[in-house]
């Protein structure tokens, strides 16, 4: 029964592992999507949000099922609760994605980022897509160094948010309320992804080192 | 009244086996210390050695030193039966004895310490032993029908009662529970959580969860190697050995991961 045991912690391990990869996955395609005013893109990413969102209900009931079966402790317990946590985290990503998919479908066949803001977003694409590889890095080999870098480069997303919002309150901002409106959830949307990226980092901190990391 | 246990440099040897070596601790009054480990890891010899049970054994000695509030109870001149008078045992199977009456087996270790005690005094130490141990209710119409005929559960709280009335200050359990069904194991434990309002309590059991609910403190014991002598890897505050504990061995054990 222990080897079971310890096969279903390693398994809710590789498909907490494989939900990273599917949310890095919709960010890339979502974010391309946006440039390219790619339709079949944005759709793509839509219809993927159920798998992301699958992975999550089954982590939580297998983790459920460890813990009334197995009566875990220490080290195995914390893993638990913080995949329970954490692919909170991971689908609200996946969800994110999928709003900016939803802004790239709704503004087709016309591009929805004006030229002079698609510098911007797309550094915001690259650092979300950094930030995911450096995520899956952390669930897969729990490290812990690396997970507090993850919190540097999220600043790097919060200094582009503010510049994109420089953009839009200039005077000199001529795409009028709608773009500026469709640019200010953007912003949201990936400094919001970046915060979650951030704390699945934290979940990790704790599961490894058994305390909370100070914010 | 409850005893603090100070426990140095033990060392437990069978005859030439060195069984347990070099184990030091403190166990505070009124409080519950479990022990845990794999089989053979000396936690029950330990335990034993805490009221000079394990000299039943031909051959059995101990080095080092076991304090109760000071008193060192392997002095010169320190009687064991007086000993374990004031360190009861409660055993991993119920043992009532069995042709005597339940009435007879709480002040069976009255009655060995000898000294005249009244009809009614001996009545007053009956009930209040029982009812400590949560057992007067089920048992106060029949009283002088034998231990055996008791339930389990109920024939394990007799022990318990039986130990307490001769009012020790600490009391060792051997997994107590470890021959009783669910409803029972919940029934010592809830008691042992209100016996630490009066005694210094020492728990072995292999059941961690027990360790874990039961406990104030816990003494992780493992064996260095086969045939090596077992050891104190780790003693801690419950909470922080079941879920941050300092030890990989430790951690690895409570996780399932050996043992």
């Amino acid at each position: 029964m222990r080897d079971i045991y310890h096969d279903e912690l390693d398994e809710i391990g590789r498909r907490t592992l494989e939900m990273t990869k599917l949310v890095d996955v919709a960010m890339e395609r979502a974010t391309q999507s946006l440039l390219d005013a790619n339709l079949t893109l944005a759709d793509q990413v839509i219809a993927d949000d159920k798998r992301i969102d699958a992975i999550r209900s089954e982590l939580e009931d297998r983790a459920f099922q460890v813990i009334a079966q197995q009566a875990p402790v220490a080290t195995d317990l914390r893993v638990l609760i913080s995949t329970i946590h954490l692919s909170a985290d991971l689908e609200r990503m996946g969800d994110l994605a999928l709003h900016i998919a939803k802004i790239a479908r709704l503004r087709y066949p016309e591009p929805a980022v004006p030229p002079e803001a698609r510098d911007v977003i797309s550094q915001m694409g690259e650092v979300a897509g950094s930030l995911i590889e450096k995520v899956a890095d952390v669930v897969d080999g729990r490290d812990v160094a690396l997970a507090q870098a993850i919190e540097e480069e999220d600043d790097s997303m919060d200094a582009l948010r503010r510049k994109l919002f420089t953009l839009v309150l200039s005077p000199n901002w001529q795409r009028g309320t709608e773009a500026a409106i469709d640019m200010t959830l953007l912003g949201r949307y990936y400094e919001r992804y970046a915060d979650h990226a951030v704390a699945v980092a934290r979940h990790t901190i704790f599961t490894v080192t058994g305390t909370r990391p100070v914010h | 009244m409850a005893k603090r246990i100070d426990v140095t440099n033990l060392n437990i040897y069978y005859s030439k086996f060195h069984a347990v070596s070099d184990v030091n601790f403190t166990i505070a009054p009124r409080s519950v210390t479990a022990f845990i480990g794999p089989s053979g890891c000396g936690k029950s010899t330990v335990l034993r050695t805490l009221n000079r049970m394990h000299e039943v054994i031909a051959g059995a000695r101990v080095e080092g030193k076991v304090a109760l509030d000071g008193e060192d109870i392997y002095a010169n001149g320190v009687d064991p039966v007086d000993v374990r008078r004031t360190i009861g045992m409660v055993f991993q199977r119920p043992n009532p004895f069995p042709t005597m009456s339940i009435y007879d087996n709480v002040v069976a270790g009255l009655k060995l310490r000898g000294g005249r005690m009244s009809k009614s005094q001996l009545d007053g130490v009956v009930e209040n032993s029982l009812r400590a141990a949560n057992l007067w209710e089920e048992v106060r119409n029949r009283l002088n029908k034998p231990g055996a005929g008791l339930s389990g559960g109920q024939q394990q709280r007799l022990c318990i009662a039986r130990a307490i009335a001769v009012e020790p200050a600490v009391l060792l359990m051997d997994e107590p529970c470890s021959a009783l069904d669910p409803i029972s194991t919940l029934a010592i434990e809830d008691l042992i959580q209100e016996l630490k309002e009066k005694y210094t309590i020492v728990i072995v059991t292999h059941n961690m969860q027990q360790a874990a609910r039961v406990s104030d403190h816990t003494a992780f014991f493992n064996l260095s190697g086969i045939g090596k002598p077992g050891q104190l890897v780790e003693i801690d505050e419950t909470e922080k050995i079941f879920s941050n504990p300092s030890d990989k061995r430790t951690e690895d054990y409570i996780s399932g991961r050996f043992g």
